[in-house]
């Protein structure tokens, strides 16, 4: 190793180590990041420009967006540039600044593109992406790798998953392979680089369980947010244009004020979603990363899966909507879909697997470690879900997110 | 464009009256331009062009359905000019009539000719940045072929050169001269033959007039860019269109044409005495003399034919696609076309068609769209061929539908879409169809919104035809096409190329783009169409520039430098490849003659005089 554990904890607690962290502007790397911030850690945030705006501007109203104050600000230095660039697409001076002051990494960069037909750019990302970011560890005075996984790494399968590395081959989309070949990868790297390796493997996360508060509006959130869609769509043809169009989908207004959706959703009303919130994984990687000091594998998961039945009771309650109703394939034979529902279930398709899970996910690492801190992940509630979908509601599911009209 | 009523407008009034370029929208902004450069004196002509103007507004709603553009304001601009000239007593030029003009004015009638500058220098440029302005000095209509031979007699008596104008317009600087224009306008007889299957038609005929007659009569022609006049187009480029595919290009186009040459006698190309001009050399060589007359093809219609367009991720696919219908002889038009061509085909506004042009590949997964016409029986094979298929009902809704197609929300819906279809293939699919009417309100009103609010009654009325959302009816009069010049000019680059060399065409849109991109040139891939049962293709890349800007003129400069050699070298290297440039002026021979090897001449082996 290039360190001993007792110089990791003193460079840590006098914060004289900088991290750099990819991914700071994504959902998980951008919370980490203020997070991290707000502990006093020094960063290097690798980030990309997006259309017309510069990478530092990009980082800057995320930080807003978490209220992160100017002082705390100082320890933060936007680098910009690509994992998917050799030596991170980094300018000579600053990949010199990089190599030389990089203490520890944060490898949050990812793409969750589930279909196959994304797979190039899936690819580039998590395992060319990933490749990138090992090898400027290696090159630079990198101590510590922390990788940012998936406990889907365990591909197609059933029954309990350890958080150890995998040997799967039968993955449910290329998202799962590459991040389960991310992980081969980076232990087999960190290994030969003498760098210590820690390996989050969180589930499905979402909002913060405490405020509603979100900056990613995907996985959870998106039948929800195409229910209200098409409710507020259909809601407009009733009252505006005379419901000519609701009426030919079987849409309608019910006598309480709901609004009648015909959505049959190909989903077992007792199966489950492995649900955790954003403010959880925060608490958790902070106490892995501060407790683990030979590296380790942890799956920060939710001991309790939220019910399909459950979340779309939550949805017609808070939204007022009625008709969205599980049902068995079989049960299709007699009605065809209809377009709402085409929509609704190709997207479960991809989804599937992780509605009706069959996986177990072993928490021993992250027990011992979450239980000192007395961290413990919230069951999804109603209420819970409420909070978090009002937020989205009230930012318009991302569009209004940093003041946008 | 102003020159042809392509939307039931009815033409600037004195345009069809006065023929001359001056008194159309189009020579009217130029004269503008002209007066504010001081180019020119307030002349005679000048105060009848600007008199003539009615401010009748017509040419504000042709000029914005395609470059988005509203003439008016220079309309009104030169009427009130001239209101302030004649207010402070400003005395009009009059041009003193010289030999040539009084011996030009007997051959075509006094008002026919003329040496106005007001007149002149509507003839003397173009957007074509490479091409310096040349002022002609005279400016004849004839009306006639004898019109037209004695006037190429008394040029060449007068050691004047002279060049042609088929209907006024020029757009690659090509038709300027010191000496005299002669601008085809008034020679617009058309005469169709059913039983011959055929058109005879004058020089000053438009292809979009000439497709009007034809379509009344349940007919087809394989046409060209709607103003352009057919004789002109087939004799410079040999006509091509997505109808190529079956119709062909180049000589397939007709049945004979007549000619003046360069003495000014008369003769045809199907008469076995003259040069074989069917044939093709690889060299630019000048036209086989002016055009008079062309005997020109026409094709049935079946009363079932309609349009589709079926998306594809990736060029490759669309390619491949597309040569297989060819090899099969599937559909008639036949295309692959990219989400630029795609985009403003579409979009009434360049605002809607960049962020259409922006969601096709990014929301929707699709970068290109093989576009096919067929009667129902080629349109169920494409259908069990393809899978997704986006028929002439859903373009009908995407069309009309557009603004609220890209409307943020459902954009949002779409692009996070993460099922196991292409969100495209989703839309595609018929179950869908009273959802996408839902989320699009397609309705003339709804696409109508896209324009300025002055407009929208307009526009609401224009959409309420069916031709304006009719694959075939828009790809039959290409009016739509005109609107990939709506951002900047647009300088496009034609070449013939194998279609069973996917990678050599591939080859050749990556270094189009490179070229460009090395300089900043905005570029986009134009089009590409299977001729001749999937064997060979046209391709066309297209480059965008400010004409205005001598920085971009200068680039093209550059890139034309670079462009030839190149492209060249690929021809010489690769069989199929062929640039149009060579085949310009000569779009009277025979496609095989280009597009193929020809036997060796033993004649020109040894040297023999050609």
């Amino acid at each position: 190793m290039r360190i001993s554990t007792g110089e990791l904890k003193r460079t840590r607690a006098e914060r004289r180590g900088r991290i750099l962290l990819t991914g700071g502007t994504g959902f998980l790397g951008s919370h980490l990041a203020a997070e991290l911030l707000r502990s006093g850690y020094r960063i290097f945030l690798l980030a990309r420009p997006l259309k017309q705006q510069r990478a530092d501007e990009r980082v800057a109203k995320i930080l807003d967006w978490f209220g992160i104050e100017p002082e705390v600000r100082r320890n933060l230095q936007v680098v910009e540039g690509t994992i998917e660039k050799p030596g991170l697409g980094l300018d000579g001076d600053t990949l010199s600044d990089c190599l030389e002051n990089t203490f520890e990494v944060i490898h949050c960069a990812s793409n969750t593109g589930f279909a196959e037909r994304k797979r190039p750019e899936v690819e580039a990302a998590n395992i060319e992406g990933l490749g990138n970011v090992l090898e400027f560890a290696s090159r630079s005075n990198c101590v510590f790798f922390h990788h940012l996984s998936t406990a889907y790494v365990a591909g197609r399968r059933e029954g309990l998953c350890r958080e150890e590395l995998v040997d799967a081959d039968d993955f449910t989309n290329v998202y799962e392979e590459t991040k389960a070949r991310g992980e081969r990868l980076v232990s087999d790297h960190c290994r030969a680089a003498g760098i210590r390796l820690n390996i989050y493997r969180p589930s499905i996360v979402y909002g913060d369980s405490r405020t509603g508060r979100s900056l990613l509006f995907n996985a959870l959130y998106y039948p929800v947010k195409t229910a209200v869609f098409l409710k507020d769509l259909y809601a407009a043809d009733i009252l505006k244009r005379g419901g000519r169009k609701a009426a030919a989908m079987g849409v309608r207004r019910e006598s309480d004020g709901s609004l009648y959706l015909p959505i049959r959703l190909e989903v077992e009303s007792a199966e489950g979603i492995n649900l955790i919130p954003i403010d959880h994984l925060v608490a958790a990687f902070t106490a892995i990363l501060d407790d683990s000091l030979e590296g380790g594998i942890f799956h920060v998961v939710n001991a309790r899966q939220t019910a399909m039945g459950d979340l779309i009771d939550y949805t017609r309650r808070l939204f007022n909507i009625r008709g969205i109703e599980p049902c068995r394939p079989e049960d299709f034979g007699a009605r065809p879909r209809n377009a709402l529902e085409i929509l609704f279930n190709n997207y479960l398709e991809a989804y599937g697997p992780y509605m009706r899970d069959k996986r177990t996910f072993a928490m021993d690492n992250a027990r011992g470690i979450l239980a000192k801190r007395r961290i413990t992940c919230p069951a999804f509630d109603l209420e819970i879900f409420s909070r978090c979908m009002n937020y989205a509601v009230e930012v318009d599911w991302g569009a209004r997110l940093f003041g946008g009209a | 464009m102003c020159k042809i009523d392509y939307l039931g407008t009815g033409l600037c009034p004195s345009g069809p009256e006065r023929h001359f370029v001056a008194y159309y929208p189009q020579g009217r902004m130029d004269i503008c331009d002209a007066l504010a450069g001081e180019l020119i004196p307030v002349t005679e002509g000048l105060l009848d062009i600007a008199d003539t103007c009615t401010l009748c507004g017509i040419c504000d709603r042709q000029c914005h359905f395609y470059t988005g553009m509203r003439p008016m304001t220079v309309m009104r601009a030169l009427k009130d000019y001239v209101a302030a000239w004649r207010a402070e007593g400003g005395r009009a030029t009059a041009t003193a009539e010289d030999e040539v003009l009084k011996e030009l004015r007997k051959i075509v009638g006094r008002e026919w000719a003329t040496n106005d500058p007001a007149i002149l220098v509507t003839y003397a440029n173009d957007p074509f940045p490479l091409a310096a302005m040349r002022m002609p000095k005279y400016v004849v209509l004839p009306g006639s072929r004898t019109d037209v031979e004695s006037i190429v007699r008394l040029a060449n008596d007068r050691t004047l050169p002279f060049a042609i104008r088929g209907n006024g317009g020029s757009v690659f600087g090509f038709v300027f001269t010191d000496g005299i224009v002669l601008d085809m306008n008034r020679m617009r007889k058309m005469e169709i033959d059913p039983d011959n299957w055929s058109a005879d038609v004058e020089p000053g005929v438009t292809s979009f007039d000439l497709q009007r007659e034809a379509h009344r009569r349940g007919l087809r022609v394989n046409a060209a860019e709607p103003a352009a006049t057919v004789c002109g187009n087939i004799v410079c480029t040999g006509t091509f269109s997505t109808w190529s595919n079956v119709y062909g290009t180049a000589a397939d186009n007709f049945l004979d044409m007549e000619f003046v040459d360069r003495e000014g006698g008369a003769f045809h190309l199907n008469d076995k005495s003259i040069a074989n001009h069917f044939g093709f050399e690889r060299d630019v060589l000048p036209s086989p003399g002016i055009c008079t007359r062309g005997l020109v093809k026409l094709h049935p219609m079946t009363g079932d034919e309609e349009g589709v367009l079926v998306p594809f991720a990736d060029f490759d696919e669309a390619a491949r696609f597309a040569r297989d219908l060819g090899q099969r002889r599937i559909g008639l038009a036949v295309a692959v076309l990219g989400a630029h061509y795609i985009a403003n085909f579409m979009s009434p506004s360049k605002e809607l068609a960049a962020r259409l042009k922006q969601s096709l590949p990014e929301v929707l997964g699709c970068e290109y769209m093989v576009f096919a016409v067929g009667d129902r029986y080629a349109r169920e094979a494409i259908k069990r061929m393809a899978g997704a298929v986006i028929d002439q009902g859903l373009f009908r809704m995407l069309m009309l539908g557009l603004p609220r197609l890209l409307d943020p929300r459902w954009v949002d819906l779409i692009r996070e879409y993460e099922g196991t279809m292409r969100p495209y293939e989703l839309l595609c699919k018929s179950e869908m169809r009273p959802l996408l009417e839902a989320v699009l309100e397609p309705s003339a009103e709804t696409i109508a919104e896209a324009v300025d609010e002055d407009l929208r009654d307009f526009y609401a009325a224009l959409y309420e035809r069916p031709e304006m959302t009719d694959m075939v009816w828009l790809n039959m009069f290409r009016i739509v096409s005109s609107r990939m010049s709506r951002e900047k000019h647009m300088l496009a680059f034609l070449v013939y190329v194998p279609l069973d060399h996917i990678d050599v065409i591939k080859g050749i849109n990556e270094e189009f783009r490179r070229i460009a991109d090395a300089e900043g040139l905005d570029n986009d891939y134009g089009f590409l169409t299977p001729m001749d049962f999937g064997k060979r293709a046209i391709l066309e890349y297209d480059y965008y520039i400010d004409q205005t800007d001598p920085a971009e003129a200068a680039k093209i400069a550059r890139v034309m430098r670079k462009i030839g050699p190149w492209l060249d070298d690929l021809a010489a290297k690769t069989k199929g490849v062929q640039w149009l440039k060579y085949v310009f002026s000569q779009g009277c021979s025979r496609k095989e003659s280009f597009l193929y090897e020809s036997l060796e001449s033993p004649l020109r082996k040894e040297g023999a005089p050609r």
